[in-house]
């Protein structure tokens, strides 16, 4: 049963200026705070780490349930260091703002971003496919690209590299091992030299697999094959 | 009717008719099959497997009323859904023209399994005709189902299409077993070569064993029966192509004699 504070909008004795009914509102509007709180990340104003996992958790089990592919993009600003040293720890923060504010507005509203930890941040992409997740990443890597911000009077450019990976309901997998795994693909990308997307091979993550060129050649190809029993080809 | 649901069949045999390709004539050869099948004194239900696109209904030209997407939304019974077109045949119908049935997810299939389990154990034979192509709710009544038959035409698009389909449900589904039935042959010979050519094909790539379930050759009977909204098996039973369906039939009901020991719902796949 509901408890009958938690819609408390008014003194059920009808007082006009109850205290009790004051001082029960205060605590609403400040446990409502406190939610907030939890699963905001104070600076950029995203969802937090804390965050990423509850809601990751939830889409992998809709996946489970429904079939539907969960994607993740990993995300690291680049040489982000030299932006801390070179302008200050400050306009650092403002450079985590902006990249923040661009993601933000090149991503659809089922998108959940979320600041992972430093110059890291992460996208759950609900019921999305890997090719859709990858278009995705690009969109986030040119934006930025073309976006530099302003850093103590200066015009800085801002690039990031993008791990994106992709569970499928087929899948025996931990939030905590799909974000390893796709931290590999951000991994790949920064030692390819930064500033790109890098994913899971798409054949991994095709739930099907297609007929390759040799099979098509030997099934109509008028190709010969072996005689029966030699080695077959896996 | 009342005769069917009292007998429960223990171990019923389940096989799934598929093709990859569309326009194989898979609906067709199912429905005829289990009318030969009932012929033979086998009570055999047919399970429309096309869940968005029905055509089984349209087939036999069939009044449908309550499908299986009712007993998916609202709990209605099962059992009420079946059509019976004879005291031993009953279709399990399903509905035309409705996305969301086509696009099942793991859950929906689980309640899909849950449903035909028990509608199952009233008969002797299941037959599923299932969609065309690779999607889930085909690579999931073909995990679901004892027996996965292959129905091709001896053209390359429908050979490469069901060797598609071999091939997920092998590698990603572990099935080991496919019955290939070839349909619209020129001759018995043709049909072997194609059957021969395609196990070749199989046994290199995929280390695989196919097995061959027959053919049923190019006949003006069929189109005549489809024509007529009646399986082609009652409007011609002399023709070559009835003639080739009653063999396969009595090879089917040697596949019910041998009453292998069913999996349960949890077991499958998908």
């Amino acid at each position: 049963m509901q408890n009958p504070l938690c819609s408390l909008t008014a003194c059920p004795f009808g007082a006009e200026e109850c205290p009790i009914c004051a001082e029960v509102q205060r605590l609403q509007g400040e446990c409502e705070r406190l939610r907030e709180l939890s699963h905001t990340d104070a600076l950029t104003g995203l969802f937090n780490r804390r965050y990423l996992m509850a809601a990751l958790d939830q889409e992998r089990e809709r996946t489970r349930r429904t079939g539907l592919p969960t994607s993740l993009i990993m995300v690291d600003l680049d040489h982000f260091k030299r932006v801390n040293d070179s302008y200050g720890h400050q306009a650092g923060d403002e450079a985590l703002k902006w990249a923040s504010q661009v993601w933000r507005k090149n991503l659809r509203r089922i998108d959940i971003l979320c600041r992972y930890g430093g110059e890291e941040f992460a996208v759950i992409l609900p019921g999305t496919r890997l090719t859709a997740a990858v278009r995705a990443a690009k969109r986030l890597q040119n934006s930025l690209e073309k976006s530099p911000v302003t850093l103590l009077g200066r015009n800085v450019l801002l690039t990031a590299s993008f791990g994106v990976d992709t569970y499928l309901h087929t899948e025996e997998l931990t939030v905590r091992a799909f974000i390893k795994r796709t931290d590999r693909y951000l991994l790949e990308a920064k030692i390819k030299g930064r500033n790109q997307v890098c994913c899971r091979k798409p054949e991994k993550a095709r739930q099907t697999m297609e007929v390759t060129i040799d099979e098509r050649a030997a099934l109509y190809g008028g190709s010969t094959l072996p005689e029966q029993g030699a080695a077959p080809k896996k | 009717m009342a005769e069917i649901s009292r007998h429960k069949s223990l171990k019923p045999v389940m096989a799934c008719l598929s093709s990859g390709k569309g326009g194989v004539g898979k609906t067709s050869l199912t429905v005829n099959l289990a009318f030969a099948l009932a012929q033979k004194g086998l009570r055999v239900l047919v399970v429309d497997g096309d869940l968005g696109l029905a055509n089984v209904d349209v087939l036999l030209g069939l009044q449908v009323k309550t499908t299986i997407q009712d007993v998916l939304d609202r709990d209605a019974d099962p059992l009420e859904v079946v059509v019976y077109l004879e005291p031993r045949l009953g279709v399990l119908p399903a509905s035309s023209g409705v996305p969301d049935l086509a696009n099942l997810g793991p859950e929906d299939h689980q309640q899909l399994g849950s449903i035909l389990q028990p509608i199952a154990q009233h008969f002797d034979f299941i037959l599923v005709d299932t969609a065309a192509g690779i999607g889930a709710s085909v690579l999931w009544f073909n995990t679901f189902v004892d027996y996965n038959i292959l129905v091709l035409t001896p053209d390359p698009t429908a050979m490469t299409d069901a060797y598609a389909l071999i091939k997920v449900l092998s590698r990603d589904y572990h099935r080991k077993t496919f019955h290939l039935l070839l349909n619209q042959v020129k001759s018995e010979q043709e049909a072997r070569q194609v059957y021969e050519h395609l196990a070749r094909v199989a046994s290199h790539f995929l280390n695989l064993n196919l097995e061959y379930l027959g053919s049923v050759p190019q006949d003006a009977s069929v189109s005549k029966g489809v024509r007529h909204q009646k399986p082609f098996i009652k409007v011609a039973p002399q023709s070559k192509a009835a003639l080739a369906i009653f063999s396969q039939a009595e090879r089917l009901r040697g596949w019910a004699a041998q009453k292998l020991p069913r999996k349960t719902v949890g077991e499958a796949g998908g």
